[in-house]
């Protein structure tokens, strides 16, 4: 049988960097295929130019035995091919339906009657099981919702290929259970799916074989046996990681206290609805919930860097106790925040790395006194910090926008962590690092927690969480379930939690 | 003094007054729509108040000089399209440079051409819509105004029509939203981008064009005065709805009619602080209104 | 073509395309470019036209330092004009009351400048950071408020005492910033204006206030991460901006025209946004720019005076060389980090 899509010998360096390196696989009409790797493998570099976003170096892409050039979406569109990006391509203020136009430039012509466009979309909409308002704005859906209308617009007219990529990165359990049996009901009608992930997971619940990928290559396939699983994570990890520490820490008395916590987002609506808990000294609380939920607001809150509507947030960290203090006054006491976002917080991408330094070094007086800076002892510090954590980067005047996202990480959790904080807040630290940054964060988190540090770890990664945290937290429509301690409970009970408030 | 004679005068008047306004902000509105936003619209209405006066006095056909008005208009924002969209320069310094170049060019050529003294322009003549422009009231208000007036009006709604119900306003939209993920959805973005960019400049030099050959009949250095930075204004206050925008304008018209009408019903007062009452209401509307800024430097 | 190639032909079009739209206007005049060209240096580097080319660089330093503070801190202040007005009524308000006082005098006097410019520049900080008022439209209404008020004050309760000119009463000779060239109009406002740049240059690098203000600039959400009091912060940051061009205006007062009266800006405020942008925000490199655009100002009177250009020929010059500097950024990009 031919097969609906081949790739062969694929190559795409960006400067020094091979982002794909000689990347060859195919997949039959109707199969469901898995390209798994961690972050960095190269995965997305190659669903860019199998979406027609990339023109590869060289290498060539057959569609049903002939060979195409995928020099745009379009052209991918035509050869049948639908992509699911990671991150949605929606348009946030429009509606659903002037989304799905957007979408499928077949249809933007003319006069737009959307009552005329809606029938269409909706069978489409039935298909997937799915019920959504056309008329709603994007910016009101969840993350879930989202990705159902970037799913009807992949299948408004009948793929050949949906390759749809990290699709469960942001789905709780069920939803992502019921994305993969989706799957596999277009599997039945002879629609083919690539399913790019970096969890084995998903592979194993929905896959008919999966690529590995690593370092830009192809370096094996599996046919998804159950003995193949610690083969199967050795080819996606490669060579030996450092081993994870496991040390635990002894829980001591509570370093933060939250009471009756009421957070407004900008537009009005509640983000943190009456949470109450406690973070004590020693251990690791794990922060999970779908994306949207409140978590975003209560790390922010937390972090002095958004006003509180209602209720208090306490630090017992000094003598004196500090009471809804700001982002300022918090690092002083030995806060640290390490921002989920740190493109739009944590870091200014066109400072120099001793200007990132100071960033949050403000209140340090071998840095700046009376509003005075003194500039050179902040590049000698930075250049130590530099040093002693292995940041990849040509010295402190290094420009920050110039280093890669991993060696960003690395120098934020320097630059917080280095002070001997006594909580720490970390938002997603591990998310879209490579697998060796990330056995290194989370090392470093628990060796803190040893030290007796008090740590808030957001993640969307629940394994990651089970691993290492203590104890656990849900939060789902801005309400807190928890914290319970791992052991009393289940990641079932959990995944049951993100998704009823 | 709250006559039906003053409040007749006073509407027609406010038309009048806000039109200039409310042509540059109907095209604005949409370039900012598209993402894209010109400071420079002062320049551009100068330079278009400039060449339609030039253009009456030298041909003797008003309409001609509305042409060429937006003309100059067209050539003046494809420049900033160029510099914003091709060259990549902040929109805030292009359009700094289009109102200092408008200055120059409108009060240096002004002064070798038809002179540094106001000159009298041949004006537009108001159409003549027969019985009902003397119905009471709204008779001069509505049907005794300028033709540009009426097709500003028109311009205002279908502008917004096209935004809101066709494709194209669609792709427009969207360009303006998330210019990133328009492009990865195979939006021509920087067409769409210059397309409202040359419509902007149109329709401001339409708006000086008024200024000088309907409203003023002259041209004087200068004559703009600040309205091309209320237009953007008022785009700010419809936020970036071109009939909403339009109205806002003739907001501004009012409080400027008022101002005129306050000064001969009380020639006591300074007239500098009646001057100063149009000025002043943008800043209030703004606060009131909560606006947060325009739409994002380049 | 080579990389090195490529930007020295783009570099050489948009010199050329710069120097080619004033031209063109000038050959409209019916002149020939090389010679205005050659009267204009001529002018600016000969014994007459040098200290005017000061005279005018002085405010446009003053003015120049203040929009570019802003600026770097991502706000937009087009009302130097204004706050420049602002400075000198208040500062010529109180001048009176230092008769007498000697050089404490002048420097009351100058320092009222700054805080009326200052007060002003508060405003519409607070206007932006508490309501999201739009500072080019706030700064904007505020200039032409501003040339009115000084219009009714100068016809009114400020007018000189005869009560027949449109100016106010003349201020002490304490208050007078001296002529330091002898038949020139050069006053010691240079010196004002020299140590304000030193100023600038060591609050930009080297105070907290400066790092704040371009953190905020480069990205507000690290400032907020920061902990920065962004709404005290964008109002402290517009007032100093103000406080610059209200100390242009005491100057002005100081040292040119003793007293208030119309049109003491002449376009002062958006050729200091000129100046500014060509000085890449940088204190240090400002006085220079502004000592080019006082070349283009002297120059311009001159060759109205000599030539019979009309006078408007500067901002066509301005806008062309405004032109040129955003778009040599484009011929030759540098991807500098902001300084280490």
């Amino acid at each position: 049988m031919t097969p609906l899509l081949e790739a062969r010998g694929l190559n795409k360096s960006y400067g020094q960097l091979r982002a794909n390196d000689d990347v060859s696989f195919s997949i039959l009409p109707g199969e469901i295929v898995g390209i798994v790797g961690e972050n960095g493998a190269g995965k997305s570099t190659l669903v860019k130019m199998l979406g027609g976003a990339l023109a590869p170096d060289s290498g060539e892409i057959l569609i049903s035995g002939a060979a195409v050039g995928l020099h745009s979406p379009a052209d991918a569109q035509k050869a049948g091919i639908s992509l699911v990006h990671q991150h949605f391509n929606l348009i946030e203020d429009l509606s659903v339906e002037e989304n799905l136009v957007l979408g499928r430039p077949e249809l933007r012509h003319g006069v737009l009657s959307f009552k005329d466009l809606r029938p269409d979309f909706q069978a489409v909409a039935d298909d997937l099981g799915t019920h959504i308002a056309f008329d709603a704005r994007v910016s009101t859906l969840s993350v879930g919702g989202r990705q159902q209308v970037e799913l009807i617009r992949a299948l408004f007219h009948d793929p050949r290929l949906l390759i749809l990529d990290e699709p469960t990165a942001v789905l709780p359990p069920n939803e992502r259970d019921r994305l993969l049996r989706f799957i596999r009901l277009l599997k039945s009608r002879g629609t083919a799916t690539i399913l790019i992930s970096h969890k084995l997971d998903d592979l194993y619940d929905c896959c008919d074989r999966a690529v590995v990928m690593r370092g830009g290559r192809v370096v094996g396939t599996s046919d998804l046996r159950a003995d193949d699983r610690p083969g199967l994570i050795r080819l996606i990890v490669g060579a030996e990681l450092p081993p994870p520490d496991t040390r635990h820490g002894t829980r001591g008395a509570p370093l933060v206290s939250v009471r009756d916590l009421v957070i407004h987002r900008g537009n009005g609506t509640v983000a943190v609805d009456h949470g109450t808990f406690d973070l004590h000294a020693g251990e690791i609380v794990g922060l999970c919930g779908v994306e949207g939920n409140g978590q975003t607001e209560l790390l922010h809150a937390l972090a002095g860097m958004w006003p509180i509507h209602a209720g208090d947030i306490t630090y017992s960290i000094g003598e004196a106790p500090l009471r809804n203090a700001d982002a300022a006054a918090l690092r002083r006491a030995g806060v640290a925040h390490i921002p989920e976002d740190r493109l739009h917080y944590g870091i200014v991408t066109a400072f120099s790395l001793t200007l990132n330094w100071l960033l949050r070094k403000l209140g340090d007086t071998r840095f700046a006194v009376w509003g005075w800076l003194w500039r050179q002892a902040a590049t000698k510090a930075t250049a130590g910090a530099i040093k002693d954590n292995d940041v990849r980067a040509s010295g402190p005047r290094a420009r920050m926008g110039d280093l890669s996202g991993g060696n960003q990480q690395k120098f934020v959790i320097a630059r917080e962590l280095g002070d001997d904080a006594a909580v720490i807040l970390a938002g997603h630290p591990t998310r879209g690092l490579d697998i060796r940054t990330v056995v290194a964060i989370r090392n470093r988190l628990v060796a803190e927690r040893a030290k007796g540090v008090a740590i808030l770890l957001l993640s969307a990664d629940l394994s990651e969480v089970w691993d290492i945290a203590d104890r656990i937290m849900v939060m789902a429509r801005g309400r807190l379930r928890g914290p319970v301690p791992v052991g009393e409970t289940t990641l079932a009970e959990i995944g049951h939690w993100m998704t009823t408030p | 003094m709250m006559d039906a004679l003053f409040i007749t005068a006073l509407l027609a008047a406010t038309i009048r007054l806000g039109m200039a306004i409310g042509l540059a902000a109907i095209g604005e509105a949409a370039s900012e729509r598209s993402g894209i936003f010109n400071i420079g619209i002062e320049g551009v209405m100068l330079s278009g108040a400039f060449v339609a006066a030039w253009g009456s006095v030298r041909t003797g056909s008003p309409w001609l000089g509305v042409v060429f008005a937006m003309l100059i208009g067209l050539i003046l924002a494809g420049i900033h399209a160029f510099m914003v969209l091709g060259l990549g320069i902040d929109q805030f310094v292009s359009g700094i440079g289009m109102v200092i170049f408008g200055l120059g060019f409108s009060s240096f050529t002004a002064r070798l051409t038809i002179g540094a003294k106001p000159t009298s322009v041949h004006g537009l003549p108001s159409l003549d819509f027969g019985a009902i422009s003397h119905v009471p009231i709204i008779g001069p208000v509505l049907f005794a105004q300028s033709p540009l007036a009426y097709i500003a009006l028109a311009l205002a709604v279908a502008t917004g029509w096209v935004l809101n119900r066709t494709a194209l306003g669609l792709e427009i939209r969207a360009c303006g939203e998330n210019a990133e993920v328009a492009e990865t959805l195979a939006i021509p973005v920087k067409r769409r981008q210059t397309a409202c960019i040359l419509f902007g400049g149109v329709t401001a030099g339409l708006g000086g064009a008024y200024l000088s050959v309907v409203q003023v009949n002259a041209f004087v250095e200068n004559m703009v005065a600040g309205r091309g930075f209320l237009a953007v204004a008022c785009v700010m206050l419809g936020r970036r709805r071109p009939l909403a925008a339009f109205l806002a304008a003739l907001g501004f018209g009012l409080a400027e009619a008022f101002q005129i009408r306050l000064q001969t019903l009380y020639p006591d007062l300074p007239y500098q602080f009646l001057v100063i009452l149009p000025y002043i209401a943008a800043i209030a509307a703004l606060v009131i209104g909560h606006v947060r800024r325009g739409p994002k430097m380049a | 073509m080579s990389d090195g190639l490529t930007r020295l032909v783009r570099v050489g079009v948009v010199l050329f395309v710069a120097a080619l739209v004033p031209s063109l206007f000038v050959v409209i005049a019916g002149h020939n470019p090389w010679r205005v060209f050659t009267t204009l240096v001529l002018y600016a580097f000969g014994p007459q036209g040098w200290s005017e080319v000061l005279v005018h660089a002085i405010p446009l330093t003053l003015i120049g330092l203040g929009v570019a503070f802003a600026l770097r801190a991502g706000l937009f202040n087009i009302g130097s004009d204004g706050q420049l007005i602002a400075g000198a009524v208040l500062a010529v308000f109180f001048a009176p009351y230092f008769e007498g006082w000697g050089i404490a005098g002048l420097i009351v006097f100058l320092a009222i400048g700054a805080i009326g410019g200052g007060l002003l520049g508060a405003f519409v900080g607070y206007l932006r950071a508490w309501f999201g008022a739009s500072e080019i439209i706030v700064t904007i209404m505020l200039n032409y408020v501003m040339i009115q008020m000084i219009s009714y004050l100068i016809r009114g309760p400020m007018q000189e005492t005869s009560r027949f000119w449109p100016q106010s009463y003349l201020i002490p000779d304490d208050c007078v910033l001296p002529v330091i060239v002898p038949g020139t109009r050069l006053h010691a406002g240079v010196f004002v204006a020299l140590v304000m740049v030193i100023v600038a240059a060591i609050v930009q690098r080297r105070t907290v206030l400066g790092f704040q203000a371009s953190v905020l600039g480069a990205n507000p959400g690290a400032a907020a991460y920061a902990g920065f009091h962004v709404k005290r912060l964008t109002l402290v940051i517009m007032a100093i901006s103000g406080a610059f061009a209200g100390l242009a205006g005491a100057v002005e007062v100081g040292g040119i025209y003793q007293r208030l009266q119309d049109n003491m800006s002449e376009g002062f405020g958006l050729a200091g946004i000129a100046v500014a942008l060509i000085a890449r925000l940088e204190a240090a490199a400002i006085p220079f720019a502004a000592c080019l655009f006082g070349i283009f100002f002297a120059g311009a009177g001159a060759l109205q005076r000599e030539l019979a250009l009309p006078f408007p020929l500067v901002w066509i010059i301005e806008a062309s060389v405004i032109f040129a500097v955003a778009a040599l950024q484009w011929a030759v990009p540098s991807r500098k980090a902001a300084a280490a």
